[in-house]
């Protein structure tokens, strides 16, 4: 679906945010972007959108060029920003003007998704808070169909209850012909929703693997002294949490902040148990 | 899928344009409305409401009203069409919307180019004839000829027809190109690069002039029998071919647009 080959990418000359990025994304998966403040999330997704251009590099989404913006390719794309505008009308009157672009829009679908996170249909979208607009800009995002849904930082502004829904609601608008890449930094919002991680670090993909491929290789579990085989731990108050190579075949369940900061502070231990 | 020009697109693109922009082009139009009812209204209060004696000098700040205040409606509502593409947030709802970049130049040049222009001229011709109508059959000294609508518009239009279409889309492209290649305070940025640009054109071509001629007297007699008509033609021609460059620079501004 998506095919990144030496992606070279800065907003100033000489100082590129990317260096030959290269990387290959898959229908039927839920990604997880994660990566420090400033480690380029926001921009990698801007490039597959098509919002920036790489300096060198290419760059293919469902066969297209996205620096190109072609409308077909466009109604196959929901993006949906960390910042967002909305106009002041009703969502009759914004469905109606921006709906028919996507062929394969779904109108039921949408109303469904409304009524799930409880929207005031009949308010304008002006007055609604911060929350209630990105639930609606959401719902209409989800309901064009499009085959890669890109979210920067869905959760922001999100009340716990909603953050909850908006799980919910993304599991189950997972389809095989469909990718979805969400990037946050409220990693604890996408626990148990993403398939597959990938972090960013020093200009290129730190990691990229699936949380089964994580979970099988890595065990994450809270150990009361540290000896050689843990690669990275943090002190918690019954001892150490920590990650280690799974030797035993350990069923653990992956804690995504643990891995996180064991990437950025141990990457040169990481890196040949998934190379 | 054409990735370039589907009328079908285009109309779908005209409609969300308009329920984006609408009610602030109304709001406009009814500003501008305002704006030449009052200039009509004070200039004719005496006439009109306290029957005083007409005097021709009464409808002379028509044709100033309408080519100063009309440069000023359409070039605001060009220098603002594009103005949100210097918001982050409007910018990527505006760029992803799937319309091809072709289509969304286009939408921007019927808006500022052409309805802009019709609605003023609309605006102004309606508000005219009712005024001067009024006029007309209070003031029964005053011919026909004299009080005609509009007969300073017909005045440009009869003589240099083809100069009085291109000057509308000669100045909306202008800042129609200001809006999308400025982030901020559009307008007067737009105004003061063209007053700039303008100085430095007239000061090339007249130092130019002065190197070339200067101290050099005509050995053949060359005389140009350009009609009046040959000169509009030309300038008009001229008009034109700036207003396309300034169009091209505005669709590659907006193709080359990032967030």
């Amino acid at each position: 679906m998506i095919k990144i080959n030496n992606l070279n990418f800065g907003y100033s000359k000489g100082q590129l945010l990317f260096k030959n990025l290269s990387m290959q994304l898959q229908n039927g998966h839920i990604y997880g972007l994660l990566g420090k403040n400033g480690a380029g999330k926001s921009t990698l997704l801007k490039n597959m959108a098509g919002l920036v251009y790489a300096e060198s590099g290419t760059l293919d989404v469902l066969g297209h060029h996205p620096a190109k913006r072609e409308p077909e390719l466009l109604a196959q794309i929901c993006f949906i920003p960390e910042e967002f505008y909305l106009p002041s009308v009703k969502i009759d009157a914004f469905v109606k003007a921006n709906a028919a672009f996507y062929p394969n829009f779904d109108h039921p679908y949408f109303t469904a998704l409304l009524a799930e996170f409880d929207i005031p249909v009949k308010q304008k979208l002006i007055n609604m808070s911060y929350g209630q607009k990105k639930k609606v800009i959401i719902a209409f995002g989800l309901a064009t169909q499009a085959k890669l849904v890109i979210m920067d930082e869905p959760t922001n502004g999100l009340d716990i209850p909603s953050k909850a829904q908006f799980r919910k609601i993304m599991a189950s608008a997972l389809t095989e012909d469909r990718c979805i890449i969400i990037s946050t930094h409220q990693v604890r919002d996408l626990d148990n929703l993403i398939d597959t991680v990938i972090m960013l670090d020093e200009n290129s993909v730190a990691l990229k693997a699936s949380v089964d491929e994580i979970t099988d290789k890595l065990c994450f579990k809270r150990v009361k002294e540290i000896d050689e085989t843990v690669i990275y731990a943090e002190q918690s108050l019954a001892g150490y949490n920590a990650v280690m190579p799974n030797y035993h075949q350990e069923d653990s369940k992956l804690d995504m902040e643990l891995l996180f900061n064991a990437v950025l502070a141990e990457k040169n231990k990481l890196k040949p148990i998934f190379n | 899928m054409n990735n370039t020009f589907n009328i079908t697109r285009f109309g779908l693109l005209l409609k969300r344009q308009w329920l984006e922009f609408g009610k602030i082009y109304l709001i406009s139009l009814l500003v501008a409305l305002g704006v030449i009812i009052a200039f009509y209204g004070i200039a004719l209060w005496d006439v009109l409401a306290l029957h005083e004696t007409f005097q021709h000098s009464d409808l002379t700040f028509r044709e100033p009203l309408f080519l100063i205040f009309g440069f000023l409606f359409i070039t605001v509502i060009a220098s603002t069409y594009f103005a949100h593409l210097g918001q982050k947030p409007k910018a990527i709802i505006e760029l992803m919307i799937p319309a091809s970049t072709f289509e969304k130049f286009i939408a921007g040049i019927f808006f500022t180019g052409i309805l802009s222009t019709v609605c003023y001229l609309f605006l102004f011709y309606i508000t005219d004839l009712v005024f001067i109508s009024k006029l007309q059959s209070i003031v029964k000294n005053v011919s026909a000829e004299e009080t005609k609508q509009l007969d300073y518009l017909h005045k440009y239009v009869d003589v240099m027809p083809s100069f009085a279409y291109v000057v509308p889309l000669f100045f909306t492209s202008i800042f129609l190109l200001g809006s999308i290649y400025f982030n901020k305070f559009h307008y007067i940025k737009t105004a003061v690069a063209a007053m700039i640009f303008t100085g430095i054109w007239t000061y090339i071509v007249v130092k130019t002039g002065e190197l070339l001629m200067e101290g050099r007297i005509p050995v053949e007699q060359h005389k140009l029998n350009w009609s009046e008509q040959t000169a509009f033609n030309l300038i008009t021609l001229l008009l034109l071919v700036l207003t396309f460059i300034f169009w091209a620079i505005t669709y590659v501004r907006l193709k080359e647009k990032e967030v």
